[in-house]
């Protein structure tokens, strides 16, 4: 069953986390990471998890990749110089005591795991079977936006607070720069770590592609593989690509962001009232109607991750300046 | 769709519009959308306690898809109770928020630091949406979704404390990721063997399963997953500064609320979705012998310090200590029976509910003070008592229901708990009690009575500036949470009716 393929990704998977984890080079770690966030992707979609794949390659390693390669483009070595202190009296008692626990934890989790009678979901029948009245004919579009809405909504709403916090924490407090309408954030103004020439002109190429696939994503989710995350982690990235080869997006920033960002999350309680409004519980789309709902609230949820995930980025400057 | 089924899914979705809301709008604006959303919080609760008092249980069917495949969202009693107390703190707080705006943090302007944060408003309303979220959940990846949507907004609230709050934000924001993680193990590990993510359909599934290791170990990590975010004492470091180092308004919140989150969670896991296990003995001893060395190694800590704040906070650390006291009496061993386990999950309910109250009423009146005078050294404060004598009384108030003397619901809940260890016959559980509410009232004596004494050097001291009219309104909001103390502690009797709803046994 367990084919040569395998035995190699894992072991490469294996191999690449030391990669990530030892070196002391900032710049290594990221680059160890990226690797592994490549060979996960396959992983998954060795498991037939294509949705997975793409959201594992999309967010996890793209959006994360992006930022850790900034964090390691402004400062190189990490604050002491990435060594654990170790304990002065004993040196050995932490490393002993943390592969013990790692090791327990591993043999009771994997015994307790392989042990245990697992059991297929009991959602499985009835996904199929209420589907139709969706809208959508991708099951994990379904569950995330018909099935299981009230989770898909809460979390774009943690993603719109830690946007917000994000702001919060800016210069002005996410405000208004006094007396106009512009997103007083200082990251706008803050100058860009100096890039080679070849990344400006590769993003500006690669850009109007990366919007083409973001967009794909975004409308083939209700039929195939894909949906909002995947689509606004591409549209994200696109943006960052922009920013960090220096193209000027301030307008953007000052007027559009705030908007984008909780539009999503407002378009989706809204949907959600009109079931109460007409007798039905919250989140409720009659079945006439589902399909437009449910993609006018995925394309503004698209709109809304995109924003949210490109203000994390923003958080990356110091409010206080470059220390 | 009756109303009170409307007010689930509003209690939840109107203060998340809300928050939305604050994002995009200006200062003053913020202030107003957050009271007004309070106020209706506060309303759309009302139906949930009627409908939950006359004995019956709401729920909603989100989108109309039944379990496994839906979500429910359930009124029961457990969730009843916290909604109240929530909507009665929040709304309080709140309050006092928008009439002392200086209480919410410092944010940086181009040039220095202003008191006054609007950041405190979105993250606010998105974290008392996520607190009801975690109440009415009836399902355990939902749960978990409501547990991170309170666990990030607490942390970037305590981050809007100024610089000095940033490193404790960051060690509060790795806790509760880890501790969420932990969680979600658990919930993996059950959601394989039963199939289903429904907190009733676990336990029946569970029920019918011959191998209780499995969910023996979901269990064990789930418990040490919100041990971790409920700060019981080993993992409790990262509580103090954390609680300190917030903005005077956020610390009540978190100390007062986002803690009861967790806790709720935690019951959900023990009563509900699991049923009692041959193994889980050990377990419930554990708990129990950590929230004994929480209230002696925290009601001790407390007495050492020198700031009102951490004091406040490393009380809060011994309080969640009663809580777990009660766990070797909650699961129905072979010679107890099941009404002294109903008695004791009455009494962990009625100190959580009363902490809640009493520990938000404390920890506002010490962050007005630490506002006011720009410090909380208790030595520094002495004689500020004279200044403010509304709110040395509201103080007074609180330290009852902290100190569990009659009537606030503390004393309710440590009368249930030793009734519950009579009849189990835990004398232990006396000694802990008794030694608990010595110390306690050792500390408070030592937090509050310095206040009232003389100060050496008269009129030099920073509280004796002239009170603003905003500054004593905010003191009546601190008085209300010091009545409303006393006044649930009428209200036992009700609370335990209201529990019978729905309930696990």
């Amino acid at each position: 069953m367990i084919s040569l393929i395998d035995v190699v990704l894992g072991l490469g998977v294996l191999a690449v986390t030391g990669l990530s984890l030892i070196p002391r080079s900032r710049l290594v770690m990221t680059l160890g990471f990226l690797v592994l966030g490549v060979l996960i992707a396959l992983v998954w979609l060795r498991l037939d998890s294509l949705d997975v794949a793409l959201a594992e390659a999309a967010i996890g390693t793209g959006l994360l990749s992006g930022l850790m390669v900034w964090l390691a483009v402004r400062s190189p070595l990490p604050p002491g110089a990435g060594a654990m202190e170790t304990s002065p009296r004993i040196p050995w008692l932490r490393p002993v005591v943390g592969t013990a626990a790692g090791v327990s934890l591993t043999l009771v989790l994997a015994a307790v795991w392989l042990r245990a009678e697992h059991r297929l979901p009991e959602w499985r029948d009835a996904a199929e079977a209420q589907l139709p009245d969706t809208g959508v004919e991708h099951q994990i579009t379904g569950v995330l936006l018909a099935f299981r809405a009230y989770d898909t909504l809460l979390e774009s709403g943690i993603l719109m607070l830690t946007a917000a916090a994000v702001l919060a924490l800016s210069r002005d407090g996410g405000l208004s720069a006094e007396g106009s309408h512009r997103l007083g954030v200082h990251q706008i103004a803050a100058p860009m770590p100096p890039v080679p020439s070849a990344l400006s002109w590769a993003a500006r190429l690669l850009a109007p592609a990366l919007v083409l696939l973001g967009l794909w994503l975004l409308f083939a989710g209700s039929t195939d593989s894909g949906g909002a995350f995947q689509s606004g982690a591409v549209l994200a990235a696109a943006l960052i690509l922009l920013r960090a080869s220096q193209v000027d997006l301030s307008g953007f920033t000052a007027y559009w962001l705030r908007p984008l960002l909780v539009v999503g999350v407002v378009v989706f309680i809204c949907a959600g009232l009109i079931g109460p409004v007409l007798g039905l519980p919250w989140l409720s789309w009659e079945p006439e109607w589902a399909f437009a709902a449910v993609l006018s609230v995925e394309v503004l949820l698209t709109a809304g991750i995109t924003a949210g995930l490109y203000t994390l980025f923003l958080a990356l400057e110091n409010p206080e300046g470059v220390r | 769709m009756t109303f009170p089924q409307f007010a689930l899914g509003a209690l939840t979705l109107l203060p998340l519009l809300g928050a939305a809301a604050a994002v995009v709008l200006p200062h003053p604006a913020r202030r107003i959308t957050g009271v007004v959303t309070a106020v209706v919080i506060a309303l759309l609760t009302v139906p949930v306690l009627v409908t939950v008092t006359s004995g019956e249980l709401p729920e909603l069917v989100l989108g109309g898809f039944d379990a496994p495949l839906g979500i429910h969202l359930r009124g029961d009693g457990l969730a009843a109770v916290f909604l109240g107390v929530t909507s009665l703190v929040g709304l309080i707080l709140t309050g006092y928020a928008a009439i002392l705006p200086k209480s919410t943090g410092t944010f940086l302007s181009a040039t220095a630091w202003v008191p006054g944060h609007p950041g405190f408003w979105p993250l606010w309303l998105g974290c008392w949406s996520g607190l009801n979220a975690v109440y009415l959940s009836g399902d355990l990846f939902n749960l978990y979704v409501a547990l991170e949507l309170v666990g990030l907004t607490a942390v970037a609230l305590v981050a809007l404390g100024g610089r000095k709050s940033w490193e404790p934000a960051l060690r509060y924001l790795f806790v509760a990721v880890l501790g969420s993680l932990l969680f979600l193990a658990g919930v993996g590990l059950l959601a394989s063997v039963t199939g289903t993510l429904d907190l009733q359909q676990t336990r029946e599934a569970l029920g019918g399963l011959e191998d209780p290791t499995p969910a023996l170990l979901a269990l064990t990590l789930m418990t040490i997953g919100l041990g971790m975010k409920v700060a019981l004492l080993p993992m409790h470091r990262w509580l103090v500064p954390a609680h300190s180092s917030a903005p005077s308004v956020v610390s009540p919140i978190l100390s007062g609320l986002v803690l009861k989150a967790a806790l709720v969670v935690l019951l959900r896991c023990w009563l509900w979705a699991v049923p009692v296990l041959a193994g889980a003995e050990w377990l419930t001893w554990l708990l129990g012998g950590l929230g004994t060395a929480a209230v002696l190694a925290g009601s001790v800590l407390a007495l050492r310090q020198d700031r009102l704040k951490p004091l406040v906070a490393y009380s809060t650390i011994a309080q969640i200590g009663y809580w777990f006291l009660a766990f070797p009496l909650l699961l129905p061993g072979e010679n107890d029976d099941a009404e002294l386990a109903s008695g004791a999950y009455g009494a962990v309910v009625a100190l959580a509910a009363g902490h809640a109250i009493a520990k938000a009423g404390l920890f506002t009146a010490a962050g007005f003070l630490k506002d006011r005078c720009g410090t909380d050294e208790i030595a520094a404060l002495r004689g500020a008592g004279a200044h403010h004598p509304t709110l040395i009384l509201a103080m007074g108030l609180c330290a009852v229901g902290l100190l569990g003397l009659p009537i606030s619901l503390g004393f309710t809940g440590k009368w249930q708990l030793a009734t519950a260890a009579v009849g189990a016959e835990h004398w232990w559980l006396f000694l802990v009690l008794a030694a608990g509410t010595l110390l306690s009232a050792g500390y408070l004596l030592r937090g509050i009575a310095p206040l009232l004494m003389q100060a050496e050097v008269d009129d030099n001291t920073p509280a004796a500036n002239p009170v603003t009219v905003r500054e004593r309104t905010g003191e009546l909001a601190v008085l209300l949470l010091g009545v409303a103390t006393l006044a649930t502690g009428l209200l036992g009797a009700w609370v335990s009716t209201m529990l019978e709803v729905g309930s696990w046994w």
